[in-house]
């Protein structure tokens, strides 16, 4: 019994996997730890939206800004590029005729809103945006819960290595 | 090996060794991680094929949805389990509305809810995902109608019904009765808007424009404008509600303000959650690509299915193959400096178990690496049992 959330789930473990090799490979050790976590923190969001590889634009936007963020690594950019292209072709384009007027506290969370999402200041319209933060959150769980089921094992682990040495 | 005495005394420790080093915000992974050390120690510590599901770490990832939810003593599993069930029909199905998610009894503590919502995150996973999977072939039932139970005072023709989200969130495929064809959008949570609610103002963006027919309702406006006008609000209602529900807390909140701030609080909390655990996560290892000798290891050949270890070796090692032998010895020289000595031999110890299954079914696409890895597995394989028996 597969539930669909833990197929996202395992689809992001599988994406995962991938990008922390590449960037792995790709960079010279040792790192410091921040530039450690950049690293994981990069190759998850690669992750998470290579995933969702659907017409969202949040998955797109963050494609394209971990791609800014991984110049100098070829290897990953392999990945940005498979998933780029897979992306384009299930193109969506946007509206821009988003006429709705919202008071002004709904227009400024929803501005803020859009500021949160990736790509979401895009999206004109408030419909797309609420549909656009809905997957994101979806699969924004999904990592993080990911992330941390493989924190709480690997402390484990690291742990009993610290032990060791 | 000092290893082996330390998983020795780490296993004689219990299941409750993990303590002192979470946080509290781990503590929920505490839970998961004793349960899930629990589950592992259980199952053969061999490396058999995936015919054990339990005791995985993908058997982990099982845990959220039900076992965790039991875990922390918050709700059953009925829900998660009979959502399961209704989407696994595939086709349309009718379900009985499922209780309520549980979500509704526990408004606080991101953490502790997020197994409990997992009834919702699998009706939202599934619109997400299954949206976009039969975005191709969602020859729709367009025949059929929802059991809705729209509020019997409106018009049955209204463009959007508005079954309870439970109902919506059960029907992979539920319809309104005058949808006449899909929509080009996709990733819509609320299948029932997507299918019928594109008018002609707003559906420019998808390939087939359906008209939509709206019956206006008693003592409202009935020009094209204002129909369309509240199509769509309703349709950003409808879709607020689900996110309301998505977001811990929001049900009771009246007003579309707040219900905003809850969701922005909501997605800023993760989006620092990840940023934490990433740091986390660098700060225990050494290197970057930790977790994937973890999950490996962890996986001991017991998986949730058999795809799973496929594919993820699928993808983990021709991508080496792909970068260089450099890579791969790169990795196969770490063992003896400083990154943990553990990390070599479970990868010794996953590569030919995985090597066996993979050769089954990719081919020889890892034959080349599982032959390099059998050489160099070979001064480890005393390590082997151990590891594994205490690995998780």
């Amino acid at each position: 019994m597969m539930s669909t959330y833990n197929m996202v789930k395992q689809e992001f473990i599988k994406k995962w996997i991938t990008t922390l090799h590449m960037l792995d490979c790709s960079v010279e050790h040792p790192l410091n730890v921040t530039e450690r976590k950049n690293a994981i923190k990069l190759s998850s969001d690669i992750a998470m939206a290579a995933a969702r590889s659907g017409s969202t634009v949040w998955s797109r936007a963050l494609i394209s800004r971990s791609g800014n963020k991984t110049a100098n690594k070829p290897v990953a950019r392999r990945i940005l590029k498979k998933a780029r292209n897979r992306l384009k072709n299930r193109c969506l384009t946007l509206r821009r005729n988003g006429n709705f007027t919202a008071k002004s506290g709904v227009r400024k969370r929803t501005e803020l809103l859009k500021s949160l999402v990736p790509g979401g200041e895009l999206i004109k319209n408030k419909d797309y945006l609420i549909r656009e933060t809905l997957d994101y959150i979806v699969y924004l769980r999904a990592q993080v819960d990911v992330m941390r089921t493989v924190a709480a094992v690997d402390s484990v682990t690291g742990n009993l290595t610290n032990d060791n040495k | 090996m000092d290893l082996t005495g330390g998983f020795g005394a780490r296993s004689g420790g219990g299941g409750g060794g993990g303590g002192p080093y979470r946080e509290p915000i781990g503590l929920e992974s505490l839970h998961l991680g004793d349960e899930f050390r629990q589950l592992v120690t259980t199952t053969t510590t061999t490396l058999l094929p995936p015919d054990n599901a339990a005791g995985s770490f993908t058997a982990l990832l099982e845990l959220p949805p039900t076992q965790a939810v039991e875990l922390l003593h918050f709700t059953d599993s009925s829900s998660s389990s009979q959502a399961a069930a209704g989407i696994g029909g595939g086709d349309i199905i009718i379900t009985p509305s499922p209780p309520p998610p549980p979500l509704h009894s526990f408004g606080g503590g991101t953490t502790l809810t997020f197994p409990s919502n997992s009834a919702l995150m699998e009706r939202a996973a599934r619109f997400s995902v299954i949206a976009t999977e039969q975005q191709n072939n969602n020859g729709n039932n367009n025949n059929n109608e929802t059991p809705t139970s729209s509020v019997p005072s409106n018009s049955s023709d209204r463009v959007k019904t508005e079954p309870p989200e439970t109902d919506s969130a059960m029907e992979n495929q539920s319809l309104c009765p005058n949808q006449t064809n899909r929509s080009g959008k996709r990733k819509d949570f609320d299948k029932k808007v997507k299918s019928s609610t594109k008018k002609n103002k707003s559906s420019e963006e998808t390939e087939k424009l359906p008209y939509v027919h709206v019956r206006a309702r008693r003592g409202q406006a009935t020009d094209s404008h204002s129909l369309a006008e509240r199509a769509r609000r309703e349709k950003i209602n409808a879709r607020m509600k689900l996110l309301q529900e998505l977001v811990p807390g929001c049900d009771k909140i009246q007003g579309t303000a707040l219900v905003l701030d809850e969701i922005i609080n909501h997605v800023q909390s993760l989006q620092r959650q990840v940023e934490m655990l990433s740091m986390r996560l660098a700060a225990v290892n050494p290197r970057i690509d930790f977790n994937l000798d973890t999950i490996l290891a962890s996986e001991n050949g017991s998986l949730m299915d058999g795809s799973f270890s496929g594919t993820a070796m699928q993808l983990a090692w021709p991508h080496q193959a792909i970068e260089t032998e450099q890579s791969f010895h790169h990795r196969q020289l770490q063992p003896p400096p400083p990154p943990p000595p553990q990390q070599w031999p479970f990868d010794g110890l996953n590569q030919p178990v995985w090597g066996r299954e993979e050769d089954q079914t990719h081919g020889n696409d890892h034959s080349n690496l599982m032959a390099v890895s059998e050489n160099v597995m070979v001064g480890s394989a005393n390590l082997h049992p151990n590891q594994v028996k205490m690995e998780l």
